[in-house]
């Protein structure tokens, strides 16, 4: 870990740009991440010992160019997907995806007829 | 006609919310720490504790048709309540330990405290392995058959009920 830690401040150093983007990545994920031993935490409140740990596997599978979806399975296959907080798009969580969309259409429609109506009424 | 689309609307829209309510509620969205259990073991490669130089991979090198992994570390206090249980497990089946977060030399003297279970014992110096087995903390354990698949897996000391389950699988 010691490595992974000096090889970051290397990168930090000689190219900030690209660091200070993998970092930004990095802490987006880890807001993205439950920490499973503490009470409704996010990776990046936590100071747990199993947040520390996996944040430290996050950090390497990054710098070994693994992309999000990668590490996200990653930690689906071992933890469920009770670990990340927006649930991924599956057969069994669809429902859950498009019903704002859906209410949303019907909305819009319902909002159109009503406009016509009053367009109408006030015409005739 | 505008109250009959009224009504078929508001109907369609209450069994929409019922079905998505009712699987919703069906489905078991709790954190559920046995996630792994029924899938292949990740390939592990354990450094032995005693000498830096003999690694071992699991779970390809394990010719038996079980072994238990055990997750544990001298520091915790659970580990020491699991130990004798492990202690009675150890002939009967080939124990890996997977020995985390721990200063060597007070592992070595909790071994020799309480005596050594493990058939082989391998060092998790920064959790990584713990993770890539989907461990949450230790103590643990996991059964594994010949193929590889984690059959049983405990979170916690083993207890007096979990050591019967254990011997009633690879009876």
């Amino acid at each position: 870990m010691r490595s992974v830690s000096f090889v970051t401040l290397f990168f930090l150093f000689v190219f900030p740009q690209i660091c200070l983007s993998l970092i930004e990545r990095e802490v987006d994920m880890y807001k993205n991440i439950r920490c499973l031993v503490c009470q409704g935490q996010s990776l990046n409140d936590s100071n747990s010992d199993f947040a520390k740990d996996l944040k430290q596997v996050i950090k390497k599978k990054i710098l070994e160019k693994k992309t999000n979806k990668e590490i996200y399975e990653y930690l689906t296959d071992r933890y469920g997907d009770w670990i990340l907080f927006n649930p991924p798009l599956k057969k069994s969580t669809i429902l859950l995806w498009a019903i704002p969309g859906i209410f949303f259409l019907l909305g819009a429609i319902l909002l159109i007829k009503k406009t016509q109506l009053t367009t109408l009424n006030r015409d005739n | 006609m505008k109250k009959n689309f009224k009504i078929i609307f508001l109907v369609l829209a209450a069994i929409l919310f019922f079905v998505t309510f009712y699987y919703a509620l069906k489905i078991n969205n709790k954190n559920n720490p046995k996630v792994m259990l029924n899938k292949v073991l990740p390939t592990i490669e354990l450094v032995s504790l005693e000498d830096k130089t003999t690694k071992i991979f699991l779970p390809m090198e394990n010719k038996d048709k079980y072994f238990l992994l055990n997750i544990w570390s001298s520091w915790c206090v659970p580990c020491r309540d699991e130990h004798q249980i492990l202690s009675k497990l150890k002939d009967k089946i080939k124990i890996y330990g997977i020995n985390y977060k721990d200063d060597p030399s007070n592992a070595v003297s909790f071994l020799n405290e309480l005596g050594n279970p493990f058939y082989f014992i391998g060092t998790d110096r920064n959790g990584s392995i713990s993770i890539e087995i989907g461990a949450y903390g230790i103590p643990e354990t996991y059964l594994v058959n010949s193929q590889g698949i984690i059959i049983f897996k405990h979170v916690g000391p083993i207890n007096n009920r979990v050591y019967s389950e254990i011997n009633k699988i690879i009876k």
